[in-house]
């Protein structure tokens, strides 16, 4: 382990023992979701790259890339040095790896707060508005755009650190406010998140990104008939926005509504194979014949969902695939979809589990909850 | 792919525009590969009496920057309602969002640049479709690098960008050009407007450009700021492609007056900007209900315009040349040779929006049906207007409606006052001393009249909802006794003679005298 690493550890260590947690400064930098060593390696090789010393910058770069091979902020900082050394080949090597990363994950769902669409870390944000942030503190964009990098990042609570920063200087920002709602929501604070959301819409009630939150927030708790009714809310304000309304309809479990919207997508976004698996299960659910477009080839996670589909996959082959949470989530819930023609007791079985084991986030999640709450009535 | 927007008006924007502008549209131009990319220039806010910008420069673009460069022109009139509010000629926000509006639905980029941007891709021969085509989805930004005027002045060849390219490729090494100069975020660096490619679904998402930023500067930051949120993160290509700026600060452009330029608010559109979206203008940016005119300048060119408007009209000449004379004592000989005129007339139209109508108030029945001709065949649309009160006029021409005057005033978008002989015969020579007869004399009182009303009530008998002027074209105005009547209610240049035609917006004159005239053309006196 590193200086850095030891310090960091050793620091936290003295935090927990004295049971006190510092309040972090507006403009002090907290490492994120690459882990603290590679970040603050990251952080010194930058500062070394901008002193002159590229070789130094890349030796750091290529340590912390090496604690965390996800870490297209550092790879592609390692591109700039090289690029800078005169080794464009390398360089533009390490740029399209950085690219390569940020597209490897799943997008958030787009029915969802603009935020939340975003996907992968984010530290080299962090680390440019955390800068700003030590000249320009009054400011709303860069509290607002490092908290929104946090959130992305996986850490709501320095995101909602930011927005209630942003908040006390901005107290009447709806904007701060809904993102305040987002991070507690992220938090498991499900009712306060409510409360904030509630305030947003009671000024803005066409405000489609809050109406979405505030249906998360109210499934999670169970508010089935108010979680449903702002997710409808939300269907009636999404012309034009087809993947939007989709995502909504499906967590609504209507898929009568979300069809054509599916159907669409389909056509319009071949990039997306989440589109055919939603478009199918929309078919399986409505008991109409599944067509073979849009099948993906490979060994890809959406391709043994579709084959699930398809019925050329097992339950066990799918489980033993879902390697995350959110994966088991969506395998249980098609596996309920399948389940369902001739088994309902059995699908239910499954969605329950969904239930039990999703993050409220997920469009599988309300669509379980929304099955279940169908079935049972 | 990608649709480059960018905006402009035919003026003079800084040092050597024509020269700048030329060489980037076909730069920009050059690096386009797939057959959706298109450049979408916004002409802003030009005189309608001028052709748009690109138009004025068309013979120094190369013949790919014609095919993809397709003109939005913003007239004088649709930007009326802006024009209290704002010290700019051109309006930055709502050209943009206007070429957005109107962008190819197929292309998945857009790109937001200047009129004297070259981009270079570091990869030789790779286009910037090439590039866009496979980077993901994001906002990606590139640093802009300076050029000093010597060397895109003295050393460009305007219809040369493969040639132009390539120098930039040598000058950055040996003149060390290429030096980044970063930012803060959101911007990342500095000068970011000459390069900001956006995907055209965010950029309908945010809903455009903030089109209540009018007083000029910081759009490109606060496009940046509303897309580093609505992304999470400002991407580079600059292991793609560099961008080299024409400097052009030798002479200050109409937005920069050094430390006294008005700006836009950089704590409210940059520093405290919360949201990426402006739902203010969710309905309404780019004006989606507004007809926009396109102009090409690879199809219906206004030259093939005006010479298949002539050749419908006009018999080619038999002679060499034919004369007529400005000496004084020929002042009241109101002949005219029509053929010769009819070119300068038509000239006075091209610029103006094919749906444009126009009243004909004149003596000479030919010349009507002539102009009619030309007028149909140069593809205008809008009706020709002639009042009832003007005898010996056709009434039963296709495109022609006669009505009373007072009816076609507020009709009317342009007007032609023609004085001329009513008996002159095609046949007669010119300008020999023929003095008016009779029922010359009657014609020419009613065309008077109606000239001294319509100037002295074009305010308040404008088509409804219009704000600006018309425009008033004289023809056989000049060196007659008409030419002082004409030039009294109408401010016009000095033409030459041999034009036969005048042209101007009613004068507004405040002594005592211009108010006599306005009270006598009012009240017809």
């Amino acid at each position: 382990m590193s200086n850095s690493g030891m310090l960091l550890r050793l620091s936290g260590s003295l935090r927990e023992v004295l049971g006190t947690r510092r309040r972090q400064s507006a403009d002090e930098w907290v490492a994120g979701s690459n882990g603290g060593e590679a970040e603050h390696l990251f952080l010194r090789a930058t500062a070394l790259f901008r002193t002159g010393d590229a070789e130094t910058a890349i030796r750091l770069l290529r340590q912390a890339i090496a604690i965390s091979p996800a870490f297209s902020d550092a790879i592609e900082a390692e591109g700039e040095a090289l690029d800078m050394s005169g080794d464009t080949a390398a360089a533009s090597a390490r740029y399209e790896q950085a690219r390569k990363l940020r597209q490897a994950g799943r997008a958030g769902a787009p029915d969802r707060h603009f935020v939340l669409r975003q996907q992968g870390s984010h530290t080299a944000e962090i680390v440019a508005y955390t800068r700003v942030l030590k000249s320009l503190k009054k400011f709303a964009l860069p509290h607002l755009a490092r908290g929104n990098a946090y959130l992305a990042d996986g850490q709501p609570d320095l995101a909602l650190a930011d927005y209630e920063r942003t908040l006390k200087l901005h107290p009447n920002s709806l904007d701060a406010l809904a993102l305040k709602g987002e991070a507690l929501s992220a938090l498991g604070q499900y009712a306060a998140a409510i409360e904030a959301l509630d305030r947003v819409l009671a000024a803005r009630a066409k405000d489609a990104e809050a109406l979405n939150a505030r249906g998360i927030a109210h499934m999670a708790l169970g508010h089935i008939d108010q979680a449903n009714a702002d997710w409808r809310q939300q269907l009636g304000l999404l012309g034009g926005r087809p993947s939007a309304a989709a995502y909504v309809a499906l967590r609504l479990a209507d898929y009568d509504a979300a069809l054509p919207h599916l159907e669409m997508m389909v056509r319009n976004d071949r990039r997306d194979p989440y589109w055919t698996v939603y478009l199918r299960t929309a078919l399986l659910r409505l008991g109409r014949p599944l067509s073979s477009d849009g099948i993906v080839d490979g060994d890809s996670w959406v391709a043994s969902l579709l084959a699930l589909q398809s019925g050329a996959a097992s339950e066990s082959e799918l489980l033993g695939r879902a390697d995350t949470a959110g994966r088991r989530a969506e395998a249980l819930f098609q596996l309920g979809v399948a389940a369902h023609g001739r088994d309902r007791s059995a699908a239910r079985s499954y969605w329950q589990q969904v239930v039990d084991i999703g993050l409220p986030t997920l469009v599988e999640y309300a669509a379980a909850r929304n099955e279940l709450a169908r079935s049972a009535s | 792919m990608f649709s480059v927007i960018i905006y402009g008006r035919n003026d003079t924007h800084g040092y050597n525009l024509h020269k700048r502008a030329a060489i980037s549209f076909n730069a920009l131009a050059e690096v386009m590969s797939d057959p959706d990319d298109e450049i979408l220039f916004v002409d802003y806010n030009t005189p309608d009496d001028h052709p748009t910008f690109p138009e004025a420069i068309h013979d120094t673009l190369t013949e790919k920057a014609k095919k993809v460069i397709r003109i939005l022109r913003i007239r004088p009139e649709q930007h009326a309602h802006l024009k209290s509010k704002t010290h700019l000629v051109a309006l930055e926000a709502q050209s943009r969002n206007v070429a957005l509006r109107r962008s190819n639905p197929r292309n998945r980029w857009v790109l937001y640049t200047n009129t004297d941007m070259l981009l270079v891709s570091r990869t030789p021969g790779e286009s910037l479709s090439d590039i866009l085509g496979s980077v993901p989805d994001g906002f990606y930004q590139i640093p802009r690098f300076e050029l000093p005027e010597m060397l895109w002045e003295a050393a460009f060849d305007r219809r040369d960008p493969a040639g132009n390219l390539e120098k930039l490729r040598d000058w950055s090494v040996r003149y060390h050009l290429n030096q980044v100069v970063h930012n803060f975020m959101p911007m990342k660096y500095d000068a970011l407007g000459d390069f900001q490619a956006a995907l055209r679904e965010d950029m309908f998402a945010i809903h455009g450009f903030d089109e209540s930023m009018l007083l000029g500067w910081h759009c490109d930051s606060n496009l940046a700021a509303r897309l580093a949120l609505y992304r999470g993160r400002v991407d580079t290509l600059i292991d793609k492609v560099f961008g080299y700026h024409c400097d052009h600060t030798r002479v200050a452009a109409a937005n920069n007056k050094g430390r006294q330029t008005r700006m836009n608010d950089q704590d409210q559109y940059i520093w405290n900007v919360s949201t990426p979206y402006v739902p203010e203008q969710a309905d309404n940016w780019g004006w989606p209900d507004v007809e926009i005119e396109e102009v090409r300048l690879d199809r219906e060119t206004s030259y093939q315009r005006f010479t298949a408007g002539l050749d419908a009209a006009l018999k080619p000449a038999k002679v060499p040349y034919t004369s007529t004379s400005l000496e004084w004592f020929l002042y009241d000989d109101l002949t005219y040779d029509i053929d010769h005129t009819l070119p300068f007339v038509a000239d006075q139209m091209l610029t103006y929006p094919r749906s444009t109508s126009v009243m004909i108030v004149a003596t000479r029945k030919e010349f009507v049906e002539r102009f009619l001709t030309a007028w149909r065949a140069m593809g205008f649309t809008g009706p020709i207007l002639v009042p009832n009160e003007c005898e010996g006029l056709p009434s039963d021409l296709e495109g022609l409606e006669r009505g009373a005057f007072e009816d076609l005033l507020p009709r009317a978008e342009m007007f032609i006052f023609e004085f001329g002989l009513a008996t002159q015969s095609p046949e007669e020579p010119i300008r020999i001393g023929r003095q008016a007869g009779p029922l010359d004399a009657r014609r020419l009182k009613v065309v008077t009249k109606l000239f001294r009303q319509a100037t002295s009530t074009e305010a308040e008998t404008r088509p409804p909802g219009r704000r600006t002027p018309r425009r008033f074209v004289g023809v056989n105005v000049i060196y007659n006794r008409f030419w002082p009547l004409f030039t009294d209610y109408v401010g016009a240049n000095i033409n030459p003679f041999c034009s036969q035609v005048l042209a101007g917006l009613p004068r507004v004159d405040p002594s005592l005298r211009g108010k006599v005239l306005r009270f006598r053309g009012r009240r017809a006196i």
